[in-house]
């Protein structure tokens, strides 16, 4: 088996801090993919099976796991940098105004910051006339997936790979920015493409990783993300400094950006389909429920559904665990921030269409590529082997107590199989043992 | 080489859980690497005698065995039992109630579905007694 450098598993996306971990085993039972394995106290994560959920720095109490992040650098002279704004970000903020942030990440040190309102739109609009199409053309089989979140694309390239053709063909948002944004700044400023530098600022553990390693080709269209934990303190004092000085006077300096209804409510679970005019549509949040319905989808399910949004964070990206504030607490925020602003789109539809129709916006990242980075790793299994897992779970008899470091008996028992394990490292059967002995004492 | 052999406990009008011994048995294929097509019929084929005994009938228990050549799809409930299976195949035929059609079931084509997708479908049961379906699956060799 070849590994390529620029596949999602060259590189480690969590970062274990062995003097914090008390080896609770949390991350190892939460990991959806049971990438996460306990040897000699130390958590190790194996990399091919990471899809960079994000799950493991969600439940570790202390703290002990982090992600790559980056160093902001100074602005650079010969160079123009600009941060492409997740719209969770104004969740973070309660009353104040998503121009205002934006004027205060700026001030942190960028050339330019970009709000995602206009491309949201676009995105809801293409979907919707993929999904006119497809009741014409049948081209995609029912139920359409969403492929906003990044970590669904990985998942149901890894564990689903069947789904693949459900996944409308269509770039996120943020990479239609990306693109956009790049073009544009390189001919505004008469400057190459790689001297523009975006940065994307987002709440999603998923997009944390090198572009370089990242799982498709319209990723490597952000050059660094950074989790908006990382520089929230620094938006605040911004803020706070903002304020002293009258935030009016500032507003006027500074470009001001339409902001859309849709785009705050982007954040939220059922914020897409909300804007999305098809009554056929469902919205599962948190990573447990997606994989309970891509399971059933899998079995034939939900053919009467024409799209649903999944999100692997719990009530949607004001989940991601890369967010500053509780997720509660910022979904309250939206949605009294959307009494604002309403749900009227802003770009009339005539404007998408046209582009829509010429293939603007169509993903250019091919199931195959997507399958051929995730799906070669899995690893399977032959019928004896099979029978030899179940033999020794039958022999173990176990509670999934995890003592052995993997995260449940199955998990174990396949280790044991592959040779990855060995069975003695299971303290049921150790114990069993020892209760035999003490017995014919 | 004897067979791999596993059993799921189906419960009657458990709409909830309903599918699961079916998920369970496609995850255990999808491990195996089995080839897809034949994943999919065997998953429409443990669907719909799953509904069946949930929907119709009693408790039940689906087993299924994988050998090398053969997939074999066991599913037994203590249910009330098919008074005319003759009548029971035929496509449209069904004694659901208003409210399983509400849930988008009783179109009558469970069973014509699970004729179509295995290679060997037989039904036995008696008034009062349960039913059992048996269901085979050829695995081509490639
Ligand atoms: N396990 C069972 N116990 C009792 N009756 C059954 C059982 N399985 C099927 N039947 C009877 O056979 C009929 C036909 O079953 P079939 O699966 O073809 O259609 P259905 O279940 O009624 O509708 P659909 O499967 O399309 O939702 C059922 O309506 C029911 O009367
Ligand atoms: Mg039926």
């Amino acid at each position: 088996m070849q590994v390529s450098t620029d596949s999602m598993h060259s590189s480690h996306y969590v970062i274990f801090n062995a003097d914090i971990c008390t080896g609770c085993t949390n991350c190892i039972k939460a990991c959806p993919t049971k990438a996460i394995r306990l040897y000699n106290d130390n958590p190790t994560c194996l990399t091919d099976n990471c899809i960079r959920c994000g799950e493991c720095l969600r439940v570790c109490p202390t703290g002990a796991i982090s992600t790559t992040t980056y160093e902001l650098e100074a602005l650079q002279k010969d160079k123009v940098s600009i941060t492409l704004v997740s719209p969770v970000l104004y969740s973070q903020f309660k009353g104040v105004m998503p121009n205002d942030i934006l004027l205060a990440v700026k001030k942190i040190g960028f050339h330019h910051v970009m709000d995602l309102s206009y491309y949201i739109e676009m995105f809801l609009y293409a979907a919707e006339e993929y999904i006119i199409e497809n009741r014409i053309t049948g081209r995609s089989p029912w139920p359409l997936i969403s492929p906003a979140c990044p970590v669904v694309i990985r998942l149901i390239a890894y564990q689903f790979p069947k789904l693949l053709p459900h996944l409308i063909p269509i770039m996120r948002p943020v990479s239609l920015l990306a693109k956009e944004t790049r073009a544009n700044i390189s001919r505004e400023y008469k400057i190459k493409k790689d001297a523009v530098i975006l940065y994307h600022l987002t709440p999603c553990p998923a997009k944390m990783v090198p572009s370089k390693s990242s799982f498709a080709p319209e990723n490597s269209l952000v050059d660094r993300t950074m989790g908006i934990k990382d520089v929230y303190a620094q938006i605040s004092g911004q803020l706070k400094h903002m304020k002293k000085n009258g935030i009016e006077a500032l507003r006027e300096e500074s470009e001001t950006q339409k902001i859309s209804g849709n785009c705050l409510l982007w954040g939220i679970s059922g914020g897409e389909i909300a804007g999305i005019n098809s009554d056929k549509t469902l919205a599962v949040s948190g990573l447990r429920e997606t994989i309970a319905y891509l399971e059933k989808i899998e079995l034939g399910l939900f053919k009467d559904i024409e799209y649903i949004e999944f999100r692997t964070c719990p009530e949607g990206c004001v989940g991601g665990a890369l967010n500053a504030v509780d997720k509660y607490i910022a979904k309250n925020t939206v949605l009294k921030m959307l009494r604002k602003f309403g749900l009227e789109r802003l770009i009339p539809r005539e404007k998408v269409i046209l582009l829509y129709e010429n293939g603007w916006g169509l993903s250019d990242t091919t199931q195959d590529e997507l399958q051929r980075i995730f799906g070669v790793y899995k690893e399977h299994i032959s019928i004896e082997q099979l029978k030899d897992i179940e033999k020794i779970m039958q022999q173990i008899q176990g509670k999934d107590c995890a003592a052995c470091g993997a995260p449940d008996c199955r998990t174990f028992a396949e280790d044991v199989v592959m040779g990855k394990a060995v069975l003695n490292d299971c303290i049921m059967l150790r114990k069993r043992e020892i209760d035999k002995i003490s017995e014919y004492k | 080489m004897t067979a791999f052999k596993k059993s799921f406990n189906i419960k009657k009008r458990d709409f909830v859980r309903a599918g699961e011994a079916s998920i369970n048995v496609q995850n255990i294929l999808k491990s195996l690497n089995m080839d897809h097509k034949l994943i999919r019929r065997i998953a429409i084929c443990g669907y719909e005698s799953e509904m069946n005994v949930v929907m119709h009938g009693g408790d039940g228990i689906l087993t299924v065995e994988i050998n090398t050549g053969k997939i074999i799809l066991d599913i037994e409930d203590n249910g009330d039992g098919i008074e005319n299976i003759e009548l029971a195949m035929q496509k449209g035929y069904s004694t659901a109630t208003e409210e399983h059609r509400e849930m988008g079931f009783g179109a009558g084509m469970g069973l014509p579905n699970m004729k179509a997708n295995s290679d060997i479908l037989s039904v036995e049961s008696e008034k009062g007694k349960g039913t059992q379906v048996h269901m085979e699956f050829n695995v081509s060799a490639d």
